[in-house]
């Protein structure tokens, strides 16, 4: 029987995706704080939990930080856990999110892309995702609400891979995503649990039970700590490989993939290419299919899995272009380009020559609009053919609005 | 003669059905009550606890370092921030897949009445199924004795110094049980070591009540270390502590406010304070003010234990 026959297609919201992603994956605890442009995502699950559509422990907690608390103890006990936050609310339970990852609890947590303090702004961003990215958790990115529905199943694929163990984040973009409705394949329940159903066969994890003398968050000293750490990143490494091949899974039995660690979108011939992730690549890829009509050589490297960053995969797929342009929606402060930039900028040597250009567009929801993706293509193309062209660009802002 | 002592040593150790699951030599300073109630507790609730706690004096002998510790339970070491919530995610679990737990948030004042107050209370108004159990020892001992809320007025603190401007913590402390209280819990109820025969029944009940929701026990455990007074006489200090009404013992259950130990005709705050050095610079108008504080705290106890039975906590 085609699994596909049983879908069923709906209109919703990224966080009503999102939402209907952890629930279907059938958490045993669920932590609820609210935090726009989250919001909706809790106000979904408090719904099903009260219809009884959700089965599972809902803390309506005081604050972000004791949701993190909450699910990171709920997991360490055994439990599949779920909760979500955004950008403040993300800063404010940052200890705890270092320490989720410090007890290798497989939390999963939706984080809805907003600017972080500093200056209030409800608008979208990848600045909270930036700011925490050094945290020790897997990072997925998803790009529209189908893809916010698949990836939010996935992660517990991954974070509760015995090889793995670490919690996943799962990133979109607040506002453009959260609030955009689009027609979704929603999984049904009876192929999420098969999908799942390989953790059950996998030996069981360390748990922390009562009267078993079990124990976590001990002083790491000395080599102790050095230990936890080094198996720490080497799980990180595995993870990528991991994630290709549980999207290969997810493909088998939803008959839908996203590449794994990154995705290409009209790559292998491009000359030039533009490195982006998120909302974003929709429109990229819109803006790609009219200039490849003209003529012109250009594709899409999408990055879907942020951290551990896709190295190899980016090394693979950029090497020998003629040049290529890298998209942040964040700032790396004290840096002149953006933390994507920045980071593929290590990597110039094994890319053999393909040159790197940074643009900054899209914070603080200032679209990223077909326009500036057209602008970012030409300058890109004029790095390729030696022209001299600035190294950052910040795309939606120049001499016209103030210049520095 | 020696009849009557022995009797009433018994009765306390009645209580201990349980093994010390601590190992005989542990890193805890001479005279720290805070071990004698950590080693309490198991032996009067069992060894099937689950204790959890933050970084603070009772990290290194709770949290064990590396894969060792030093006792047999199971623990989990939890952030200062999100004690509470850590023990909520860990009784929901457990409850919800019918496993048989009693789980011991074990804090000091820093992190019950500071920055860890937040999510105590939040746990509270949620009335989470676990014992809460704060050891006051009124500061941030391990750090280096740091004044808390609970830290007392005229205490001398590194953070509350004396010097020719300032005289020690320049503020009242907070009632962190009646706070407690407050939050409509099943259970709460102050304790300290020189009464364990009461500390031993208010553990018990603890236990029984959180079946019905959250329960918090406030522990007065001085720290000769941190407060200049001789290890030989942290029980003396909490003796008189309960005796001039400094740190009364009482219990709410179900709402309903009562002393557990009265005293006829309490002695001045002073013949406490005699004992340890954090206040040895006190002056007498000094000495009144902290006075009036506990004489306050006090009557405000008073007050409420006199509406006892006249209003009910609905179930």
């Amino acid at each position: 029987m085609n699994s596909k026959t049983e879908s069923n297609f709906k209109v919703m919201t990224g966080n009503a995706a999102a939402a209907i992603g952890a629930t279907l994956s059938r958490p045993d605890v669920v932590a609820a704080y609210p935090i726009t442009p989250q919001t909706e995502i809790i106000e979904q699950l408090s719904k099903f939990h009260a219809n009884g559509e959700l089965d599972a422990e809902m803390i309506t907690v005081e604050g972000e930080n004791s949701a993190m608390n909450a699910v990171m103890a709920a997991s360490l006990a055994g439990g599949r856990v779920f909760t979500a936050t955004s950008s403040w609310g993300l800063v404010f339970m940052y200890d705890a999110v270092l320490a989720a990852a410090g007890a290798r609890a497989p939390v999963v947590m939706v984080n809805v892309n907003r600017e972080t303090p500093g200056i209030i702004a409800v608008s979208s961003g990848q600045q909270d995702m930036i700011s925490t990215r050094d945290s020790g958790w897997i990072f997925l990115i998803a790009e529209n609400c189908q893809e916010i529905i698949d990836t939010v199943i996935t992660a517990y694929r991954l974070a509760e891979d015995y090889d793995i163990q670490v919690p996943v984040m799962v990133h979109y973009d607040g506002f453009y995503l959260s609030y955009l409705s689009e027609v979704v394949d929603v999984p049904t329940q009876e192929n999420v649990d098969k999908f799942l159903s390989v953790l059950n066969d996998q030996p069981a994890r360390t748990i922390l039970t009562p009267g078993e003398q079990t124990g976590c968050g001990s002083h790491g000293i000395l080599d102790g700590y050095v230990e936890l750490r080094y198996k720490h990143c080497m799980a990180m490494e595995r993870a990528k490989d991991k994630i290709d091949q549980i999207d290969k899974e997810f493909s088998n039995i939803f008959e839908r993939s996203y590449g794994g660690q990154v995705e290409g979108y009209r790559l292998d011939d491009a000359d030039v290419v533009l490195v982006g992730s998120g909302s974003m690549c929709g429109t990229i890829k819109t803006v790609i299919d009219d200039r490849r009509k003209k003529g012109l050589k250009v594709g899409l490297l999408k990055i879907r899995m942020y951290r551990p960053f896709p190295s190899e995969k980016l090394i693979k797929h950029l090497k020998g272009k003629k040049a290529i342009g890298v998209v942040d929606r964040s700032l790396a402060f004290g840096f002149k380009g953006g933390p994507m930039y920045t980071e593929l900028k290590a990597f110039s040597e094994e890319l053999e020559g393909s040159e790197l250009i940074s643009f900054i567009d899209g914070i603080a929801n200032t679209d990223i609009t077909k326009k500036n993706i057209n602008k970012m293509i030409d300058m890109t193309c004029d790095l390729a053919e030696g022209k001299d062209v600035p190294e950052v660009t910040w795309v939606s802002y120049g001499p016209q609005q103030g210049g520095e | 003669m020696t009849e009557p002592k022995k009797k009433r040593l018994t009765k306390v150790l009645d209580h201990l059905q349980h093994e010390d699951p601590f190992s005989k030599g542990v890193a805890f300073c001479p005279g720290c009550t805070l071990e004698l109630l950590i080693r309490f507790i198991p032996q009067v609730l069992g060894n099937d606890l689950v204790i959890t706690g933050t970084p603070s004096c009772s990290a290194p002998v709770l949290l064990g370092q590396n894969t060792a510790t030093w006792h047999k339970l199971s623990y989990f070491g939890t952030l200062m921030t999100g004690a509470a919530a850590n023990a909520t995610g860990l009784v929901r679990y457990y409850n919800r897949k019918k496993i048989d737990n009693t789980v011991v948030c074990f804090n000091g004042d820093g992190t019950a009445s500071d920055i860890g107050f937040g999510n105590l209370s939040g746990a509270a108004e949620r009335n989470e199924k676990f014992i809460y159990i704060c050891y006051d020892n009124e500061g941030y001992m391990n750090t280096g004795i740091q004044k808390s809320a609970t830290t007392p007025f005229g205490a001398s603190t590194t953070t509350t110094q004396v010097g020719s401007k300032l005289r020690g913590k320049n503020l009242r402390r907070t009632n962190l049980a009646l706070q407690m209280a407050m939050h409509k819990i099943p259970y709460a109820a102050t304790a300290t070591l020189s009464d364990l025969d009461d500390l031993a029944k208010k553990l018990k009940k603890a236990k029984e009540m959180k079946n019905r929701g959250f329960c918090f026990l406030h522990v007065f455990a001085p720290c000769p270390t941190g407060w200049g007074l001789a290890p030989n006489m942290t029980i003396e200090a909490c003796r008189r502590a309960v005796k001039t009404n400094y740190f009364p013992l009482w219990e709410a259950e179900d709402g309903q406010i009562a002393f557990t130990k009265t005293t006829k005709k309490p002695k001045p705050v002073s013949t406490y304070t005699e004992l340890i050095k954090k206040f040895s610079h006190l002056t007498e108008k000094e000495q009144e003010i902290l006075q009036s504080d506990i004489d306050y705290e006090y009557c405000l106890l008073q007050g409420l234990s006199n509406i006892v039975g006249t209003c009910q906590l609905p179930d």
